[in-house]
């Protein structure tokens, strides 16, 4: 009976590929809006379909997180079609945020270890990428975004190489001076950095002409060229999100992991402690300076004051409320700094706060680290882990 | 009279023996509870921030300095007492990072609170004597009344924490219980309220920096006053060794004079670059510290 189940599963996925294509087609306004809509749900079949594939994730873990990227990419780019574009921007930072989150969920999920620096590493990645694209123009903006990660490496390799040889908080402590540092390293650098009020990309990025087809007449370029970076934004994360899953099921990652859990074993099978720490040192670093460099990309621009230390203290309370050290935990993390401020003045309005207030403008921190502290102390694991925790009770309470 | 006393060296030693005094207690108030209790307390500048607005809270009562800096020390006490036994003793033996995250976490609270009772607009505080420098033969001489008070005020606290220590029956208590709790509870120390006790104590050597800081710098008492302080204080500390209160001090002084001649002859902005450099480099050549002796870790 489950055998024949499973084997309906894909001309029945085929026949229903159709039918909503046909339904999309013939229901769009335009062609171009029928084709794209067809498309977005035929893709969401096809991965939804192999996802549901009994040994797919057994046989093929890269298809099968491919598959899955792929339905979230689809699934996130479709709803943004819909969205207005102060919500689609919040979405773009908020993707951005969640690169930035996973590295730092690696390099606590792998290594056990924890950064107060990636604020100032997606500074690192953001500056790199405005003062090259200043400086060289012509250069791709792809290639641009690989040079910003390669210097947030860089500076991570020279930070975490003493500091990862180390037991102890050594590193948390490293990367907090670093934090502390780091606006006092741009003001030294002023004529690289522009010194105060920052730097502009010489370029903005703008929608591609296409784009606009899918649009109602009428529809400002503005809107489209957010929708575009939105998009692009999430595209980014996915690819981040994708390399940063095998990473995790990879030797390497279980090498990691089993540092983290209990590092005198680890040694003794002949995993190099300092070389694992270093190493998830740096791709935490990296990964920070692809969101910072993706951020200077939505923004058009940076500016010193954005990556203060309250960033990286921001950032570690984003994946310790999302749960560090699971890849979900850095997406959860990202959707909330993406509606933080709207909740916070929402609550500002409902309590009726006096929004210029002393009380209003410090509402954030009172609220971030009070999340910080109760999710440390009652469930270490973040929203992420209380979910999986209660879906296991739930699936032990259906079975039996 | 004699241009030697108000020479640029000479000025630039003294007052870094000021910020160096600073960054010595800071350092020592973070050895103190990482060899109690293994935490690196990230709230160390924020606990004193907060018991020092408290404090001088009474200021608008008419209170005099003294009646304050009193205030302070118990307000101090207090939180760090408190913090301890509510924040800290859930989370012994728990992963390394969880103390830490906690303690962030706590920063953040406590500096978002004391920005929402008391603005973030600095407050200045009065201090007991006059900062004008004195004069020397018509030239400025580094030190004032205020600096040396401030001088002699964090040499004392040392002192003091290094006789309780040393020759003391309840600092030997506290060191027993850092350094084997099993063995010091079967002896009868009571582990638990030694912890709770190094926790005040050390929150009351971060008071008295605060108040010595808020009234000595042009900035005053801002919520955020001791983020910087805590950076140089736990860079002194990882050069010095996190297990030496000894190498903590020396460190933190002389890292005040060093900074002090970056100021002078580079500038402001160089000084946590530097800063940051001698610990990228001493941990390199000498990963546990300066001042302690390579201990070999036991399975």
């Amino acid at each position: 009976m489950k055998l024949s189940e499973s084997r309906l599963r894909v001309p029945i996925a085929i026949v229903v590929a159709i039918v909503a294509t046909v339904i999309s087609l013939v229901s769009a306004a335009s062609v171009r809006e029928g084709v794209a809509i067809s498309l977005a749900f035929d893709l969401a079949i096809a991965c939804a379909t192999a996802l549901s594939l009994p040994d797919l994730k057994s046989r093929h873990p890269v298809v099968s997180r491919a598959a899955f990227t792929l339905l979230g990419l689809d699934v996130a780019i479709f709803i943004t079609f819909f969205l207005n574009s102060s919500t689609n921007f919040n979405l773009a930072t908020g993707a951005a945020m969640s690169i930035v989150l996973l590295g730092l969920s690696f390099l606590t999920g792998a290594s056990g270890q924890i950064s107060l620096g990636n604020g100032a590493f997606m500074g690192v990645g953001a500056f790199t990428m405005a003062i090259w694209a200043n400086h060289h123009a012509t250069t791709p903006i792809v290639l641009t975004l690989l040079i910003a990660v390669a210097c947030g490496a860089l500076v991570g390799l020279l930070l975490g190489l003493p500091a990862t040889r180390l037991r102890g908080p050594y590193l948390a402590g490293m990367t907090l001076a670093f934090a502390v540092a780091f606006t006092f390293i741009l003001s030294s650098f002023s004529s690289w950095t522009g010194g105060d009020s920052g730097l502009q990309l010489p370029t903005a990025a703008v929608a591609p002409r296409w784009l606009d087809g899918f649009f109602h007449a009428g529809t400002s370029p503005l809107t489209t060229t957010t929708l575009y970076i939105t998009d692009v934004a999430i595209i980014v994360a996915g690819v981040a999100f994708f390399f940063m899953a095998n990473l995790f099921a990879s030797r390497t990652g279980r090498a990691m992991r089993l540092i983290r859990d209990n590092d005198v074993a680890a040694e003794l099978v002949g995993i190099s402690l300092p070389r694992a720490r270093v190493v998830a040192f740096i791709v935490s670093s990296a990964y920070a300076a692809l969101g910072g460099a993706m951020l200077t990309l939505i923004d058009n621009s940076v500016s010193p004051p954005t990556y203060s230390f309250a960033l990286s203290v921001t950032i570690l309370s984003l994946i310790v409320i999302g749960g560090i050290g699971t890849i979900s935990g850095a997406v959860i993390g990202g959707i909330i700094y993406a509606f933080s401020t709207n909740v916070i003045s929402w609550i500002t309005n409902q309590t009726g706060l006096n929004p210029q207030g002393n009380f209003a403008s410090q509402l954030n921190g009172i609220i971030f680290g009070g999340l910080l502290i109760l999710t440390m102390l009652f469930a270490p694991l973040g929203i992420a882990g209380a979910a999986r925790q209660l879906w296991h009770r739930v699936r032990s309470r259906t079975s039996g | 009279m004699d241009p030697f006393l108000t020479s640029r060296m000479v000025t630039d030693i003294l007052s870094g023996l000021t910020n160096g005094v600073i960054y010595g207690m800071v350092a020592l108030s973070l050895v103190l509870i990482w060899r109690s209790t293994g935490v690196l307390n990230f709230a160390q500048g924020a606990m004193p921030m907060f018991a020092t607005y408290i404090g001088f809270a009474l200021l608008s009562y008419h209170f005099s300095y003294w009646w304050c800096v009193i205030a302070c020390v118990i307000a101090g006490v207090l939180i760090g007492g408190l913090t301890e036994r509510l924040l800290v003793r859930p989370l012994y033996g728990k992963p390394e990072i969880n103390p830490i995250v906690v303690m962030v976490g706590f920063l953040i609270v406590l500096e978002a609170v004391a920005a929402a009772i008391w603005s973030s607009f600095p407050r200045s505080l009065p201090g007991p004597f006059s900062s004008i420098h004195w004069q020397l033969a018509g030239k400025p001489f580094a030190l004032s009344p205020f600096i040396v008070y401030e001088i002699a005020t964090g040499l004392l606290v040392m002192i003091a924490v290094a006789v309780l220590f040393r020759f003391t029956k309840l600092g030997l208590q506290l060191r027993a219980s850092a350094v084997a709790p099993e063995v010091s509870r079967l002896l009868g120390v009571r582990v638990g309220r030694m912890l709770t006790l190094g926790w005040m104590l050390s929150t009351v050597v971060g008071v008295i920096t605060t108040i010595l800081l808020s009234s000595n710098f042009f900035s005053g008492l801002t919520p955020q006053i001791n983020d910087g302080i805590f950076a140089f204080g736990f860079i002194a500390a990882a050069v010095g060794g996190l297990e030496s209160p000894v190498g903590a001090i020396v460190v933190g002084v002389l890292l005040g004079i060093v900074n002090q001649f970056v100021t002078d002859y580079v500038n402001q902005n160089a000084v946590i670059i530097i800063a940051l450099a001698l610990l990228v480099v001493s941990l390199m050549i000498r990963p546990s510290g300066v001042f302690t002796k390579p201990t070999e870790r036991r399975v």
